[in-house]
């Protein structure tokens, strides 16, 4: 007696569950990237651009009826943890996924999505064969490091023209791969790079490699990499009394790069997306976010809204929540989002997204860095 | 002479890092040394102290405490007392109720312990590094022709604190009463308890005593780098357990014997071949010591008792 009372209530309620379910239609989108580890600081840009997308298409009545619904899965920066996470999104049925964050976690879980026809935006993995495996349902919103690369690469060969450069990078798909396209830019201007090393990222000594440098005499270093090494490796420079120019990509562009260096972050040169939130354009996406007490001018944010409205808007236009019908118009039309005017190759790479050279600052400010406008490019 | 300034150099670099990697090593190997077992939470406990250092000398300045010296002082006290606690407890939740099994099952506890403790400082403190300012900057600076050696204040206090604490927990060991019973219960248990030598209470001290030698680590590392993280202790504790094993799991001055070779060994990888092989050459060291002479550069060959 006691087991049926308890069976039929768990119908009850399976059915009754299954009803709310039904009732608020909501098209859900996964947000996959690092909620912890040590660049979790990079996911949050990722998601409050994402959030406040999601937050402000249902304010205006949702997608075809149906309201977004944000869902967050943590990667961790890991790839192991990104297939994890990318099984999970297949399972929970989500068709639409904002991420991943790290390209070496992208690369996996893009597999995987490409094989479930699940459409995914990364606004922030630059590595270049995350979209060169040619997949249908796989964008970014972002630049490659093949066009990262040679902004700095050219940055480096016309203003700097260093006597001695080293190029160091943490071993990992996304520092290794901006490192050697710097590299191969700075030695078609004829520059020779005297050091190419990869480092141990988490290490957390490095006064061996710069004495090396200090001994090889090098006057300017390119870190392919994250902020918390390369923010190690400038503080220990310092201490032992090397004192070269230091520039590396977006990965090290975070205010904790000053909390971690000090004095030693000042005047480092880093390429960044160009600063989306002072074109006036998005004045009143950036109050928006000022409201919410949130920082727009993080590199990832615009990017990771502007994947979002990317997906209410092909949701719109084809009227459907298939991940390939929204491909599909996405490959086909030209959009006009907060990161500028989005239009996609075949491949699903921007035809046209800047980067910038900025000086850094030690209380976490940046700069334009000064020689005018040759240094912003073009991606393929 | 640039050559061997520049050699000179990196034997200070490596000497800095073995220096660390000892200190660490010194807890493993007296844990080992006593009940056998591989006290894998230890580069925990190493991080919780860095985290705590941290914490102390934050909050110090903020309430307007400036003197670098009370803040040193003040930062070790607590780390210390905290560590220690943190050690007490690891070993009496994790390590004592399995003591009597096989060794298998007390590896494991202490594996799940250190991803406890991990993922419990993660949560209470987030996953963005820390930092704090050089509380000691600057340093001496020698040669100039060509190439100028620096050496930093801190690197000398690593070094210096290194020796002095080995020599001093040495001393500890062969002179004083609870060493004596310390070295009882490391060469047999059951009947050290039977000649009315509480081995708990002995094991309990050796948890504490090498939880004070990591929070002193804690508190020179913070200071060097700077920096934590909760993954530093992972990393630590692994070249430290390395350390340990070449010098002699075991014995003592062999853990800071093994801590100054792998350190050097390091920095000269670093700075002749590529930093890239680093890690290739300590675990490859690792490798030979274990195949020539497993008891390490130290140690004792271990005889089976029959």
């Amino acid at each position: 007696m006691n087991t049926i009372m308890r069976k039929s209530l768990l119908a009850l309620a399976i059915g009754a569950g299954m009803t709310s379910l039904s009732a608020q239609a909501e098209i859900t989108i996964g947000l996959a990237g690092p909620v912890t580890g040590p660049v979790a600081q990079y996911g949050d840009m990722q998601f409050i651009g994402a959030e406040m997308a999601i937050e402000r298409i249902n304010a205006q009545g949702g997608v075809n009826g149906e309201m977004l619904k944000g869902v967050k899965y943590d990667d961790a920066c890991e790839p192991k943890q990104a297939v994890a996470v990318a099984n999970q999104i297949v399972n929970d049925g989500v068709q639409f996924v904002v991420g991943h964050l790290c390209s070496s976690a992208t690369q996996p879980a893009s597999d995987i999505y490409a094989e479930e026809g699940i459409l995914m935006i990364t606004p922030a993995s630059t590595s270049p064969t995350i979209t060169e495996a040619g997949y249908e349902t796989v964008f970014r919103t972002i630049g490659r490091d093949d066009a990262q690369g040679p902004v700095a690469g050219r940055f480096i060969a016309e203003h700097i023209k260093p006597e001695n450069m080293a190029i160091i990078h943490d071993k990992q798909q996304y520092g290794e791969g901006v490192a050697t396209a710097v590299r191969d830019t700075v030695e078609e201007a004829g520059i020779d790079v005297a050091v190419f090393e990869g480092i141990t990222a988490g290490q957390q000594n490095y006064s061996s490699l710069v004495s090396k440098l200090k001994r090889e005499n090098v006057d300017f270093v390119y870190y392919g990499g994250y902020h918390p090494e390369l923010g190690l490796i400038l503080r220990q420079a310092k201490e032992l009394g090397f004192d070269a120019q230091f520039m590396g990509p977006e990965g090290v562009g975070n205010p904790d790069i000053s909390k971690i260096a000090g004095e030693a972050s000042e005047g480092l040169l880093v390429t960044l997306p160009q600063a989306f939130e002072t074109d006036p354009k998005n004045a009143d996406l950036v109050a928006a976010f000022e409201a919410k007490n949130q920082d727009p001018s993080g590199p990832f944010v615009m990017p990771a809204y502007t994947a979002v409205y990317l997906m209410a808007e092909g949701m719109k236009a084809t009227e459907s929540t298939d991940p390939f019908e929204v491909a599909e118009y996405l490959h086909q039309n030209t959009s006009d989002t907060p990161i500028g005017e989005v239009k996609y190759d075949e491949s699903g790479d921007l035809e046209e997204f800047n980067f910038v050279v900025y000086n850094w600052h030690a209380d976490g400010t940046k700069t334009k860095a000064e020689t005018g406008e040759a240094q912003s490019d073009t991606a393929q | 002479m640039e050559a061997s300034l520049y050699f000179l150099q990196q034997v200070i670099n490596g000497l800095t890092i073995g220096s660390t990697y000892a200190l660490i090593a010194i807890g493993y190997t007296m844990v080992y040394g006593i009940i056998g077992m591989i006290n894998f939470a230890h580069g925990e406990i190493y991080m919780i102290s860095t985290y705590v250092v941290f914490i102390v000398i934050a909050g110090l300045s903020m309430l307007g405490i400036d003197s670098t010296a009370f803040l040193i002082v003040a930062a070790l006290l607590v780390a210390i007392v905290v560590a220690s606690a943190h050690a007490f407890a690891v070993e009496r939740v994790a390590y004592r109720p399995v003591r009597g099994s096989k060794r298998l099952i007390a590896l494991i506890s202490a594996i799940g312990m250190s991803i406890f403790l991990q993922n419990y400082i993660l949560l209470a403190q987030g996953s963005r590094d820390k930092a704090i300012p050089s509380l000691l900057p600057g340093g001496w600076q020698f040669g100039g022709d060509g190439f100028a050696v620096n050496l930093s204040y801190m690197q000398v206090i690593i070094f210096v604190v290194t020796l002095v604490s080995m020599t001093v927990l040495a001393l500890f060991i062969s002179r004083s009463r609870l060493g004596r019973a310390c070295r009882a219960c490391s060469q047999d248990r059951g009947m050290a308890n039977l000649l009315g030598i509480n081995t708990d209470l002995v094991i309990s001290m050796t948890f504490v005593i090498g939880a004070a030698l990591a929070a002193v680590a804690g508190l020179l590392l913070g200071m060097y780098y700077g920096v934590v993280n909760p993954y530093i202790g992972f990393l630590a504790g692994l070249k430290a357990f390395t350390a340990a094993v070449l010098g002699g799991i075991g014995s003592i001055p062999g853990a800071v014997l093994g801590g100054l070779i792998l350190g050097v060994a390091e920095a000269l990888t670093g700075a002749y071949l590529s930093t890239e092989y680093n890690d290739v050459v300590s675990f490859g060291l690792l490798i030979l010591i274990l195949l020539f002479r497993p008891w390490g550069i130290l140690g004792k060959p271990e005889v089976e008792k029959i």
